[in-house]
């Protein structure tokens, strides 16, 4: 059995997002057709949220709702599954000069995995950072898909992925409710909670979807008026 | 528009496509005051000389193309927009068509409001500005 998640969303809980989480369960229960997901990671920026209870949505809606974190480290943003309280003790989510090897390496040590971010996108992202710096050890995947991208983002990340041969993720990173499951990752086996994530993670069993809708270039449009 | 009991989670508005030209920035830039110093809104070269592609439109003008969708839904009908926040991702640039989305993701009868998200798109289905917006209908 096999399961769909974006691992890459933004609530309320982050600065910049208005999403309730049940607002975007709602959503996903109405475009199930178009976003077939089973559940969705929180990735809150810069912080863990240690003590958010989503058992009441979960049942009400039928989608898991797991939680990790977005962090920021010297190779760009990264994705943290698996956070627990060593991690949280050993790291201070909220620095945003995070050094990336020791993040990547102790929160493996400490039972999780790091998965960097939108590696395409300029400033933050891992492909830029490799042009310069030697890379990573120890990464596994990288996020390929990224409902956020602009143009040449996602190609650059899979250039990046072809070439050290990473495994592929994706993920809406909706800070928008009507956003969420544009991107996500479908994994061939049945996961239910985060430790099921991580160790499904690590194996590199399962790939991008991308459920973005393919629009028409738009003709002609209206000029607005000067009043 | 129809009234708050008729809306439901998952309507649309829009889209909203326009087309908004270099003079119609510039016209913006001059009513606004922004004329001095503010040559990325008026003059390609001088938006060059700062790392820009070219002209690019205001925020405000943009918070203003994206709350348009929102009141031309709105009407004449017995509501008014409320609160409206945006995030700027990417430089709108003029002589481009941009579409203006949204859709109705909350309700809450309590205080008869309707939660919208909004966004911006270019041509290339780039998502330049995005916002919500808050609706509050009168009984």
């Amino acid at each position: 059995m096999s399961t769909i998640l974006d691992l890459h969303t933004h609530s309320e809980a982050s600065e910049d997002s208005r999403a309730p989480v049940e607002a975007y369960l709602n959503w996903i229960k109405l475009r199930q057709a178009e976003r077939p997901v089973d559940g969705i990671v929180l990735t809150e920026h810069r912080q863990f949220n240690r003590d958010a209870d989503y058992r009441r949505l979960e049942d009400k809606f039928g989608t898991l709702v797991l939680r990790a974190s977005e962090v920021e480290t010297t190779y760009g943003h990264m994705l943290v599954f698996g956070v627990n309280d060593d991690m949280v003790a050993r790291f201070d989510f909220a620095d945003v000069r995070l050094d990336a090897q020791t993040l990547i390496d102790e929160v493996a040590r400490m039972g999780g995995i790091v998965v960097p971010c939108h590696p395409g996108r300029p400033n933050i992202g891992l492909y830029e950072h490799y042009q310069s710096r030697p890379p990573l050890e120890n990464v596994v995947a990288v996020e390929a898909l990224n409902g956020g991208s602009r143009k040449g983002e996602d190609e650059r990340s899979a250039e990046l992925i072809a070439k050290h041969g990473f495994a592929a993720t994706g993920g809406s990173d909706s800070h928008l409710v009507s956003l969420i499951g544009l991107c996500a990752t479908k994994f061939s086996a049945y996961i239910k909670t985060i430790d099921d994530l991580v160790r499904e993670l690590k194996t590199g069993n399962y790939e991008p979807v991308d459920f973005r809708p393919r629009r028409k270039t738009v003709p002609h449009a209206v000029a607005m008026e000067t009043r | 528009m129809n009234s708050f009991e008729q809306i439901n989670i998952g309507d649309t508005l829009g889209p909203l496509e326009l087309f908004v030209s270099k003079d119609q920035c510039r016209a913006y830039a001059r009513t606004m005051g922004m004329g001095e110093g503010a040559g990325r809104f008026t003059d390609d070269e001088a938006a060059r000389k700062e790392g820009l592609p070219g002209m690019i439109i205001p925020g405000n003008m943009s918070l203003g193309l994206v709350s348009k969708l929102v009141t031309d839904w709105i009407g004449s009908s017995n509501a008014w927009l409320t609160r409206m926040s945006t995030t700027y991702r990417v430089p709108v640039q003029p002589d481009r068509t941009v579409t203006i989305h949204g859709f109705i993701t909350n309700k809450n009868p309590e205080d008869r409001t309707a939660e919208i998200d909004v966004w911006m798109e270019n041509e290339e289905s780039e998502r330049l500005v995005t916002g919500t917006a808050t609706v509050e209908f009168r009984k």
